[in-house]
This record gives structure tokens, sequence and C-alpha cells, in this order.
């Protein structure tokens, strides 16, 4: 069984004009226990969304419905109160490395030990010894607990913050976007860090981004998602490599390449509307492979080599590989 | 050290106020028409001669600056002047109201900061409820009342309940009470007064608490706080309420003018024989002394409050660097 298993999760927002957003549609995964799991995509393409019903974070504007089973126990299944008790202790999470993840008048430390007292872990000396080891742990001097979040850098905000991720030692760690607004120096020692700290603590890792080098260099598997869907899914090399749905090829074709050989190709065309009704393939509209069946029939995510799925119809025709 | 600059740099812009508070209360009082003569001598026998004498007396026919010279050499000394009306210290006069006024002020204020707080808090807590658009439209409704007519209101429908006017029973010393009964007399006395600055001044706390709780439920680290576990109430404890009561240290501050202006009318509506009534007095008799040394008092209140609403910043918020 694993860890955590995201089966058939949908979630549309009610918009204040009326009507409905689709932001999620359909999104199905699972991550092992100690797995690397990259979730990509442009952007509002229902990654983050997708994480933050993991965790029961959505506003009240979103209705869910689908099954979050973590360790085979759906979560979602009484709201609130089904959810609650696994925020922080099972499932903890890194925010955006440019949002203001502590609140500016309390001091680091205080917020670190904070979920360590909710959760009945450790109080007082012993919750302030434990966060001391975080932040070495982190790389940031013990001492500095008593400081305010405002003298921190950038960086040190985002270690403190994967130190406050580790304080109940959770079973998984979501990360969203958690390079984003760091400098490129920066945003290598986190990733690092991550990787180090998920080995250490045996942590599974959700890392949503859409940097697909991050991706490459941290996660063992990954899943590309497309207007609110998961349109391929597969080992990281296997994404790279030998892509078996349109949008993940031009995606890795619109990446810059280091040595600079191969041109930068954009994506035509923007993402379709998530509050109309999608029929067809979603992608059709910016695919340079699309054909007759694509038009009326909306593809599914079909199984198309090991431990690879792709949601395409050129899949179906043998003899037309899409790479 | 953070901070000793900030302290320094606050206190002397206080005490720069004083001084130029000082310099206005002498010259507001005489740039009115009229003066002391022509109402403590309003009577039928009084003499062109009888003016002249007590203008002298008074010290009323010496030129302006000479009179500016002698205030501000007197008040350097701590001497206020004597009152034209009663011929005693002013210091003395004052001394009575000021500690009938501070209780009742205190109570209002009192009533306003929690009454405030707590209907703001809610308010944006249950924001969009039934229970946010009762507090929000209650608040604007007491917000925008004249004083004195809230008081007058009060006073029409309460003044057979409560007491209507004075600090205390009159007779209360004849029935020997016990301190108990004493605390509760003065209370039921000031409780009309203070209920009509505390009724006005709530809704404006109410409605500035809501509004930056709404905007720290906003933020960034509630999501996190949502995510550590924590409980709505727990995160509007924990969290919001902190930085959105930062706001208020200041506002209530900043209102300490408006209760003071409140309390002369309200004092009068209720005979309240407070400071504020014996300024209203005092501005009929135009007894200089008495109103410079009321005003004097006032503004150094308002002054002193204000420099403690920054110090309070200071240590309320660690970004303020000075």
């Amino acid at each position: 069984m694993s860890l955590l298993e995201v089966k058939d999760l949908h979630i549309w927002f009610d918009l204040e004009r009326g009507g409905e957003l689709h932001a999620v549609q359909g999104v199905t995964f699972e991550l092992a226990a100690g797995e690397r799991f990259g979730l990509v995509g442009e952007s509002g393409c229902g990654k983050t969304t997708t994480i933050l019903a993991l965790m029961g974070l959505l506003p009240p504007s979103a209705s869910v419905s689908g099954q979050v089973l973590l360790d085979g126990v759906n979560v979602l299944a009484r709201g609130e109160r089904s959810v609650a008790p696994h925020r922080w202790r099972d499932v903890a999470m890194v925010f955006q490395g440019a949002m203001n993840a502590f609140n500016p008048v309390k001091r680091i430390g205080e917020q670190i030990a904070e979920p360590m007292e909710l959760h009945g872990i450790a109080e007082g000396r012993e919750a302030r010894r434990q966060v001391g080891e975080l932040l070495e742990r982190v790389g940031i001097p013990a001492e500095r607990a008593q400081r305010f979040p405002h003298e921190f850098s950038g960086g040190m905000r985002q270690r403190a913050a994967i130190a406050m991720a580790l304080a109940c030692k959770p079973k998984i760690l979501l990360a969203d976007e958690p390079t984003t607004a760091l400098d490129v120096m920066v945003q290598a020692q986190i990733l690092q860090l991550l990787v180090a700290l998920a080995d250490d603590f045996g942590l599974a890792l959700v890392l949503v981004t859409h940097d697909l080098p991050i991706v490459a260099q941290v996660c063992d598997r990954a899943a590309v998602m497309y207007a609110g869907e998961i349109v391929e899914s597969g080992p990281t090399d296997a994404l790279f490599h030998a892509p078996r749905h349109p949008y993940t090829r031009l995606l890795f074709a619109a990446t810059p390449d280091l040595y600079g050989t191969e041109e930068v190709a954009s994506i035509p065309g923007a993402p379709p509307r998530l509050d109309r009704t999608i029929t067809g393939c979603p992608f059709r509209p910016r695919c340079d492979r699309a054909f007759g069946r694509c038009v009326g029939e909306r593809p599914a995510l079909k199984p198309v080599a090991a431990g690879q799925a792709a949601a395409c119809h050129l899949n179906d025709v043998p003899q037309e590989v899409p790479a | 050290m953070r901070g000793i600059d900030y302290v320094v740099k606050r206190t002397v812009f206080a005490l720069m106020t004083v001084l130029v508070a000082i310099t206005l209360n002498f010259v507001i009082f005489r740039a009115a028409p009229g003066d002391a003569t022509s109402s403590l001598a309003k009577c039928r026998n009084c003499t062109p001669e009888f003016r002249e004498a007590l203008r002298e007396e008074l010290g009323l026919d010496k030129p302006k600056l000479e009179q500016y010279w002698i205030y501000l050499k007197d008040l350097a000394h701590g001497d206020l002047g004597d009152s034209f009306v009663t011929r005693q210290p002013v210091w003395q006069e004052l001394k009575q109201p000021i500690l009938n006024t501070l209780p009742m002020v205190g109570l209002g204020y009192l009533i306003s900061i929690v009454l405030g707080v707590l209907v703001g808090v809610v308010a944006a807590w249950r924001r969009g409820t039934f229970l946010d658009w009762g507090g929000v439209s209650t608040a604007l409704f007491f917000y925008s009342m004249p004083q004195q007519w809230l008081g007058l209101m009060l006073l029409i429908l309460l003044g057979g309940v409560l007491p209507a006017s004075g600090v205390s029973d009159p007779f209360i010393d004849f029935l020997d009470p016990s301190w108990w009964e004493v605390v509760i007399d003065r209370l039921e006395h000031m409780i009309l007064p203070a209920a009509t600055l505390g009724l006005v001044l709530y809704g404006q706390y109410a409605l500035i608490v809501r509004s930056s709780m709404i905007e720290a439920l906003g933020e960034d680290y509630i999501m996190t706080a949502r995510a550590k576990g924590l409980s709505s109430w727990g995160i509007v404890r924990k969290h919001a309420l902190r930085t959105s009561l930062l706001p208020i240290a200041t506002l209530v501050a900043l209102t300490f003018g408006y209760i003071i202006g409140g309390d002369i009318l309200v004092e009068a509506v209720f005979s309240y024989p407070g400071i504020g009534l014996a300024t209203y007095e005092a501005v009929f008799d135009r007894d200089y002394p008495m109103l410079q040394g009321a005003f004097l008092l006032l503004t150094l209140s308002v002054i002193l409050a204000n420099l403690v609403a920054d110090l309070l910043y200071f240590k309320l918020d660690p970004r303020v660097t000075g």
C-alpha cells in the first residue's frame, strides 16, 4: 500500500460572477514512502490547488470530490475533522519562497515550536532544544531562533521554513515552488538541502514547480499537469528522454539548454479556460500532432510503458509514436 | 541597542509639542472677544471705575507680551495662577474635578476598547455572516452619532433608572455607607457619561479592528498557521490578533483628544463635575487662568497619550526601527 494515494480528485471553485471553475479534473497519483515526486506544469494548471487539497487548505469557495488516502485512510471523508489531525504531523508544507510564511511579529523559534506544542510533541525547554537542532540541521545557528523573520535573508527564511516543516517529523513534505524568488545559488542550496533531509528523515517529497530542470535534479518520478489534469506521469528519466504526450515533449523543448546548442521553442497559444466545459483533448488547440479524434474525444490517462502513463490518442496509433 | 534613539526622538518631539501648546494656550483665550471683567463686572451697580480696578487687579491692563512673560515665569515655577472667579489657586480648583473625571473617562475608554475589539474581531472572523453585518451596522450607527445627542438620549431613556447628575449621592454620607456602597454609588453616577463616551468611540475601533483583522487573515502566514493545524479561532488569537491590534494602539492615543473634547460636552449634559464641566464654566466666565490651566493639563495628557502609543507600537512591532 502506498503512503499517499490520490484518487480521481476534482476541485471546483465557485466564481463570484456566477458559474464554476473546474480547477482540478480527476487527478490520480500515488506516493511511496521516501519517494521524491514532482508535479509540473505551467501557472494555473492546478498544481498548487491539488496539494492544498491534500491538507484540506482550500478556501470555502472550493468544493472537492475524490479521495486522498493517507496510509489507506481517506482524510477528506469528514472534512476539517478528519484532515486537521494530520496537518503538520503527517503532512507538512514548505510554501513558495516568495511568501511570508512567517508571522512578522513573532520570533522564528517560537513559530517553529508552535506545531510541536500544538500536536503534543514537545514543550518548553525540550521544544526549544529541538528547534535549535532543526535550525542547525538546515544550516542556521541555533541562537538565531530568537530573531524575527525580517532579520533573515530570503534564503535563510526558506531554510527556517524547511526547519519549521520538519518540526513534527512528518512522513510527507509538500514543497510548493520552494525556490521561486531565490537567486540561483541559493536555489541550488535549498534543493540540495531538501534532498538531503528527505533522505535523512525518510521523507516522501512532493515538489511542485514549473521548473523542469529542478524536477530532473530532485525527483524520482513526476507528473505533468495541463488544464487541471495529469497528462503524463512516469519516471523522470522517461519523461525527459521518451515523452509520450506532445505537451511533455514541447515543455522540455521550451526549457533553455545550458550549452545553448538547441533553440528554445515556445508553445503557441494559452491553456483553455477552466470555467467552460472542455470537449476533446484540452491540449488540441496548441498541439502540433492533433488529428481528427482529438476534437471530439477526450483522451484518458493510460499506461504506455513500465511505470509510465499518458493521456494522448497518439499512443493508440501503433505506427505513430509521438516522441 | 535598538530603541534608545527612538525613545529620545519621540520624547524630544513630545516636549516641543508641549512648548507650542503652552503658547497657543495663552493666545487663543485672549483672542476671543471680551475679557473676564465683561462678565465679572456685569452688575447694575458696576461703574467703569470698578471695572478698571478689576482689570488692574487681575493684571489685564498690562501689555499682552508682559502678561505672556508673567504666565511663562509662573508656569516655570509650577504656578498655574489664581482663578479670576474664586481667587483660589487654579491647581486647587482643578484637583477635585480631575479626580472625578479620571475614573469616568477611564471607564468610557474601557467600554470602547473592549467592545470595539470584540465586535471587530468577531465580525472579521465571521466575515460575511449575519454577525458581521450586524456588528458593522451597529458600529456605524454609534460612530455617526453626535456625542451630546447620544448623551441626551441616554439621559431621557435611563435618567429615571440611573442617577442623571453629579458624581455621587449627596445624602450618602448620612447613611453611613460601607466602602462597597460608595463604589457602587460612584459607578452608578459615572456609567451614563462613560457609556456615552464609550459608545461613540467603540464604533470607530470596531471598524478599524475589523478591517485590519481581515487584512491580517489574508496574509501568507495565516495559511502556514492553518497548515500547522491551528483551529480557526487559534489562528485569530495567536496570529491575526497581534498584528491587527497594532493600529488600535495608535488609534486609542489619537482618539484621546476626541475623548477629552467629548468629555467637555458629556459632562455638561450630565452635570458631572469633572474637568470638562469646569472648562465649560470657565469659558463663560472668561476665567483665563482656569482655562489655561485646564487646557494645559488636557494638552499634556493628549501629548503623553501619543508618546505612550509611539513607545507601545515600538514594543509591539519588532519591525519598527525608529
